[in-house]
């Protein structure tokens, strides 16, 4: 519910807030008048589009078709999994398949451009009170490559789909006759994509700030974006040259990655976990600069350890380079090696756990507003710390050894990369929906969907830890009778959890068309973004605002003649000039 | 663009040299990494085989050395041509530019002759991991040059039209920037493949 009203006064928001609005009665709200969505008509103004808001749209449709896929391929391997003998649904072979583009949508698809691309677009340029990128066109180009080699993943699944699994290992991935070049050469095109928005939003970051944010004023969630974009910049080249060898493995038949021609098999795992390592952190990095922004917000305080948990998004960004070698404990490496790496995986720990104290202090006397973005700050902080200190099991070398190729990777894998980056991507995606569409969303049922989500997500991973610590190998399509009624709830769960999504999916497009036009300002949140319209003009701002505290929330407080939040003295906008 | 028609938004305006300059140390950090990782794994598979070259395997051939010396020649005309961009000397510019362009496909021929010498004793990238590094390293920098002869041809091109002076010379800045770049990588490559 709303933050109780204080005073009885309706004040009138600043002249920053309500620029360019329209017709519509809603204060600060443009609908049916000149905004980004309005400005411009027809495809050709979407498709060659240099508006960052528009690419951030475009992004947002194209990753949610891409978690479509990814989503009916997760429950259509759940479903096989409900008995575990062979299957009239699907054979071996295509239950390989099926769990293999499960994992490469959902990563190179979907978890990886997800909050940067879709949401980073949309937003930083308006948090920085800035007009664009610094690159508009180098974005639409990236968008694009992201189509290019979304498009070449596709082709690749209709001419034999990969059966590899998403780390496509050697030698299995240079001997199986599926169609390994087409897919490996489409995510060799996302890359650039990747390269290209990591680019681009750390030039934005470093030469784009407005008079009065200083590096420790930005938003949170710029520091996330930044270490992610580094982590973009400089691991992903080496995931394109990993790939490369690998079809050049496959094209020519040399043995770059055969033992038996001179090769070394476990430099194709050194290489590719060079980049997958630091990627996962390209995943949660911007998912924790998310829940930085909304658990201020949603607590109406201001954050607690603004510069720990800023320093502690470089921190990770800097470890993330330095652990790779824990994915192959059992891989043949040297015991130092392994010690070695173990003791560097711990360190991460501490970073993250930062964060978590530090939102959890934000929290601790706030007011706290159980709004649906609140709801799944709370659902990530709960699998997310499941996520990490599960991590820890795995990061040990003695349990790592009874642990790898279990269940219980995959149940932390998700509990990190679903509870930690899909809740917070769902999180932030609720939090900026009305800025996006100026549109609110039914609050009710986005909560519904966001316990649904919690309950099915737990239902479905919980059980495989237990799995996993009993033993349970992953990627199998037979698995022992003992471990059917863990497969079956899981499989029960995984279904909760799309009814959680079909409701989201509903509830959302449902606004668009019978929403309440949003307030410019409905969250009461103090980065800058709110001082602007919803949705906001093709320019973004009417005048270049000045930065103030963005965690200064408490000076927005809400009124209830529009439904959203304004300035707490009339006129007089903290730091609005 | 509010129609889609480019030109009609400063969106589609060229970014300030500051900005444009970052943006390009970035790009040349990404492409760092590949290099680096790309050597790193020539010297892992180089560090596996008792022999190398491997017996019976032709030595790289010696033309490499000129490879070497036009492309170190083609990074001090470029340096002359920021030079002359800077103290808007418009026939030094103009010269250096495409001096530059010039030695960069010379630098190619260069590096076509060598590949030529090896196929020609029996030497291919499918031969064996000897061949291959080989190609694979050369062949990644000279996509490279590549990649950066077309803005060094468009910048010469502009060059000669007269569209530069000491205040507004970016697209010489940028060419630079990355063709020293490309210079440096294949001096260490050089080194690393000759006396590693």
């Amino acid at each position: 519910m709303p933050r109780p009203v204080s005073e009885g006064r309706v004040a009138t928001m600043s002249s920053d807030a309500v620029n360019g609005a329209g017709a519509n009665p809603v204060m600060g709200n443009t609908l049916g008048g000149d905004n980004y969505l309005t400005h411009g008509r027809g495809l050709k103004s979407w498709l060659f589009t240099l508006d960052h808001k528009r690419i951030g749209v475009m992004y947002l449709v194209s990753i949610l078709s891409s978690f479509l896929l990814g989503g009916v391929f997760a429950l259509l391997v759940r479903t096989k999994l409900l008995t575990p003998g062979n299957s009239a649904m699907m054979s071996a072979d295509q239950y390989n398949q099926m769990f293999t583009l499960h994992g490469a949508v959902m990563i190179f698809l979907f978890v990886i451009p997800g909050i940067p691309a879709a949401l980073g677009n949309f937003v930083l340029p308006l948090m920085l009170g800035a007009k664009d990128v610094a690159f508009p066109r180098l974005n639409l180009a990236s968008y694009y490559m992201w189509v290019t080699g979304a498009v070449m993943a596709l082709v690749s699944m209709t001419t034999g789909a990969v059966d590899t699994g998403w780390t496509f290992y050697t030698p299995y991935s240079t001997t199986t006759n599926t169609s390994v070049i087409m897919m490996v050469a489409g995510v060799f095109v996302l890359g650039f994509s990747s390269i290209f928005t990591g680019l681009n939003f750390v030039v934005t970051i470093h030469k784009l700030r407005p008079a009065g944010m200083s590096w420790f004023k930005m938003p949170l969630f710029l520091w996330g974006l930044y270490g992610t974009a580094i982590i973009q910049i400089m691991a992903t080249p080496v995931l394109g040259i990993t790939l490369l060898l690998l079809i050049a493995e496959r094209a020519l038949g040399v043995g770059i990655f055969d033992p038996a021609l001179g090769g070394d098999p476990v430099l194709f795992q050194h290489f590719f976990w060079f980049y997958s390592h630091p990627a996962v952190y390209i995943m949660i990095l911007p998912a924790m600069g998310v829940i930085s922004e909304l658990v201020s917000v949603f607590s109406r305080k201001h954050i607690f350890g603004y510069t720990f948990i800023a320093l502690s998004s470089i921190a990770i960004a800097v470890i993330s380079f330095l652990v790779w070698g824990h994915h192959m404990f059992v891989a043949g490496q040297s015991n130092l090696a392994s010690m070695i790496f173990s003791a560097l995986t711990f360190m991460v720990a501490i970073p993250s756990a930062v964060k978590v104290f530090n939102w959890i202090a934000t929290m601790y006397k706030g007011s706290i507003w159980l709004a649906t973005p609140m709801v799944y700050v709370l659902s990530f902080l709960f699998l997310f710390g499941i996520g990490g200190l599960t991590g820890l099991f795995l990061g040990a070398l003695a349990t790592d050894v009874h642990l790898h190729d279990t269940y219980f990777v995959v149940a932390h894998f998700h509990y990190v990369m679903f509870g930690g980056t899909v809740i917070a991507f769902l999180g932030g995606l609720h939090y900026w929906w009305p800025k996006m569409f100026g549109r609110m969303y039914s609050d009710r049922w986005g909560r519904i969907a966001a316990l649904l989500i919690f309950v099915g997500f737990n239902t479905t991973f919980f059980t495989q830890f237990v799995m996993g610590s009993h033993g349970a190998p992953r990627r199998s399509y037979h698995y022992l009778p003992e471990f059917q009624r863990y497969h079956q709830l899981s499989t029960l769960g995984s279904y909760i959890l799309g009814i959680g999504f079909v409701i989201v999916a509903a509830n959302l497009i449902h606004s668009l068309f019978r929403g309440r036009p949003a307030p410019a300002n409905p969250w009461g949140g103090a980065t800058l973004e709110w001082r602007t319209t919803s949705p906001p003009p093709h320019d973004n701002f009417a005048t270049t605002p000045v930065a103030g505290d963005p965690y200064d929330v408490e000076a927005w407080r809400y009124d209830r003649t529009i439904g959203g939040f304004v300035p707490r003295a009339a006129g007089d906008a903290p730091a609005a000039g | 663009m509010s129609a889609g028609t480019p030109g009609t938004d400063d969106r589609a305006a060229p970014a300030p040299l500051g900005v444009g300059l970052l943006g390009m140390k970035l790009l040349i950090l990404a492409l760092s990494m590949l290099f680096v990782s790309s050597i790193i794994g020539y010297l892992v598979i180089r560090s596996r085989a008792a022999a190398w070259p491997p017996p019976g395997m032709p030595a790289l051939p010696s033309t490499l050395w000129i490879s070497t010396l036009i492309i170190a020649i083609s990074s001090f005309t470029m340096q002359a041509a920021v030079r002359a961009a800077r103290t808007n000397r418009q026939g030094a510019l103009r010269a250096g530019m495409l001096l530059t362009t010039l030695l960069g496909a010379a630098f190619l021929v260069s590096q076509a002759f060598n590949w030529f010498a090896l196929v020609a004793a029996n030497l291919t990238a499918r031969t064996n991991l000897y061949g291959f590094t080989f190609y694979m390293l050369t062949g990644l920098h000279a996509a490279h040059v590549v990649g950066g002869l077309i803005p060094l041809a468009v910048v010469t091109a502009r060059a000669w039209a007269g569209r530069y002076s000491a205040a507004a010379h970016a697209g010489v800045a940028y060419c630079a920037v990355y063709w020293h770049f490309l210079a440096a990588v294949w001096v260490v490559m050089f080194g690393i493949l000759i006396f590693a």
